[in-house]
């Protein structure tokens, strides 16, 4: 995997400091604590672990819709209508070659199917079956990031937004899904495209997502701590 | 397991005297009981687990149901339901807060893991755990025991107020949240956490699901209750200024009616 994606391999060496601390450290113990959880829980994957993968008989029966599951914007609203025929997902920044990517072209790119289990910070979780695009590919075929690339930031609909590093994005199970149990992606899980993340909670995991872009700094980005759940003071690493 | 070391006498006069002759009474009146570690130890541990009871029931009240195995969610098949108890869903979820709970709970864990660290490490570095935490194998005979029971459900006891080592049942029940409360609890917090479960995939196994572990992780809050009510409990019954005094400046004073 790395091999196959040398400008976000090479990342992994060169930013490694990164790895280990979020892109912003809270004031005080709180700030401490995040810093030791994060580095701890980046230690112990520095091999790369992949989430536990289940058979098909753990699928639960039903995966839960919660949070943003209908968003009320007539340009979103547009795209359902025309199952997102016209619907396109720029990827910018730093990447070689800045593009936009139909459902299409995201679909044709080689898909990753994974059985894992959705994390959600509040205390839920369920198994269930995704099919996507592993992020790495996306990237490729924006021709690879550029070497000061650090995160890449997800927008979604309404004001949603998210961002992960480098040791996330080279990720095998870090995919763009656009199926769920052998479906297309229902509305209320975040069609047409969301993010696993499978070693951070379910957060992490940004539905409707709109446009990627790829960055160095998080800073300049909205009230900068890198997502809207870390704006509100949920901690960015979403690992625990 | 040699009988434990008795406490050391500190008044200065009765440290120097040597001789046979017995020391004055008031000479015996004070001992030093809990050393700076024990004391120190104590403290943080009670503002750190008090943070972790505090956050943790915020963190449950947002989620107010226990599920078994590895899926758990609103409609799923639970075995415990906070609404069936009178508290809905809502009427819980105003009263949490789990974005405070998580943020105080990860934060008061590494305090508590960390003092817990420095404890262990100098109690057996001491030789603590051995001579006064872990019960002697005489203290564990069914007779012994049966006569602390009885001891115990007595509430007022010359033997209990004037204690300067801990009791076999406290000796056990020390040692249990020591050895075997602190681990679980540790053990199943990390279970619940997707970076944790990726890193060691046996916890998932260990405990047969991330649902099972938050169940149990719950339960271990019952017991941690449970513990501090019997611990404050037994320091009121012990003498409460007496005992409290002696966990902050380390000196006991031994009753009168028990010399």
């Amino acid at each position: 995997m790395l091999v196959s994606v040398p400008a976000l391999g090479g990342l992994l060496t060169t930013g490694c400091s990164d790895t280990f601390r979020p892109p912003t450290v809270r004031s005080g113990l709180i700030g401490a604590a995040d810093v030791l959880t994060m580095s701890t829980s980046r230690w112990l994957q520095r091999d790369q672990p992949l989430a536990r993968e289940f058979g098909r008989e753990h699928i639960a029966p039903e995966f839960p819709t919660w949070g943003q599951t209908n968003p009320d914007d007539e340009r979103y609203q547009q795209h359902v209508s025309e199952q997102f025929r016209h619907w396109a997902l720029p990827v910018g920044g730093l990447v070689q070659q800045p593009r936009s990517f139909s459902l299409a072209d995201i679909k044709a790119l080689p898909a990753r199917t994974q059985i894992t289990a959705h994390v959600c910070e509040q205390g839920w979780s369920a198994i269930a079956e995704w099919t996507g695009a592993p992020l790495s590919l996306l990237l490729e075929a924006a021709g690879g990031v550029k070497p000061e690339a650090r995160y890449v930031v997800f927008h979604g609909v309404d004001r949603w937004y998210e961002s992960i590093d480098m040791f996330e994005v080279v990720h095998p199970q870090t995919i763009l899904a656009y199926g769920l149990n052998g479906e297309e992606l229902p509305v209320g899980n975040g069609a047409p495209l969301r993010l696993r993340v499978e070693r951070q909670c379910g957060y992490k995991n940004i539905k409707f997502i709109q446009s990627i872009e790829v960055v160095d700094s998080l800073a300049g980005i909205r009230r900068g701590t890198g997502g809207l759940s870390s704006d509100f003071g949920f901690h960015w690493f979403g690992g625990v | 397991m040699g009988a434990p070391s008795a406490p050391k006498v500190v008044d200065s006069s009765a440290v120097a005297s040597t001789t046979a002759e017995p020391a004055p009474s008031e000479a015996r009146r004070w001992v030093a009981l809990h050393s700076y570690n024990v004391r120190i130890c104590h403290w943080i541990n009670v503002i750190a687990g008090g943070y972790l009871l505090l956050s943790g029931i915020h963190i449950f009240l947002d989620f107010p149901e226990l599920y078994w195995g590895h899926t758990g969610y609103q409609g799923y098949p639970a075995i415990f339901r906070l609404s069936d108890w009178g508290l809905s869903w809502d009427e819980a979820g105003e009263l949490g807060n789990r974005m405070w709970g998580r943020n105080y709970h990860f934060t008061s864990a590494w305090v508590f893991l960390i003092n817990g660290v420095v404890y262990a490490v100098w109690s057996a570095w001491t030789g603590h755990f051995r001579e006064r935490l872990w019960p002697a194998r005489d203290e564990l005979r069914a007779s012994s025991l049966s006569a602390e029971v009885r001891d115990h459900f007595r509430w007022s006891s010359p033997a209990r107020t004037a204690a300067t080592r801990y009791g076999t049942l406290q000796k056990l029940s020390y040692s249990f949240m020591v050895f075997v409360f602190v681990p679980l609890m540790l053990l199943t917090g990390l279970a619940q956490a997707p970076a944790f479960a990726a890193a060691w995939p046996w916890l998932l196994d260990l405990f047969g699901g991330r649902q099972t572990a938050r169940t149990l992780h719950t339960i271990g809050t019952v017991v941690f209750v449970l513990f501090v009510v019997v611990h404050v409990l037994e320091v009121l019954l012990a003498g409460a200024v007496n005992r409290s005094r002696a966990m902050v400046t380390g000196r006991f004073r031994v009753p009168e009616e028990a010399q």
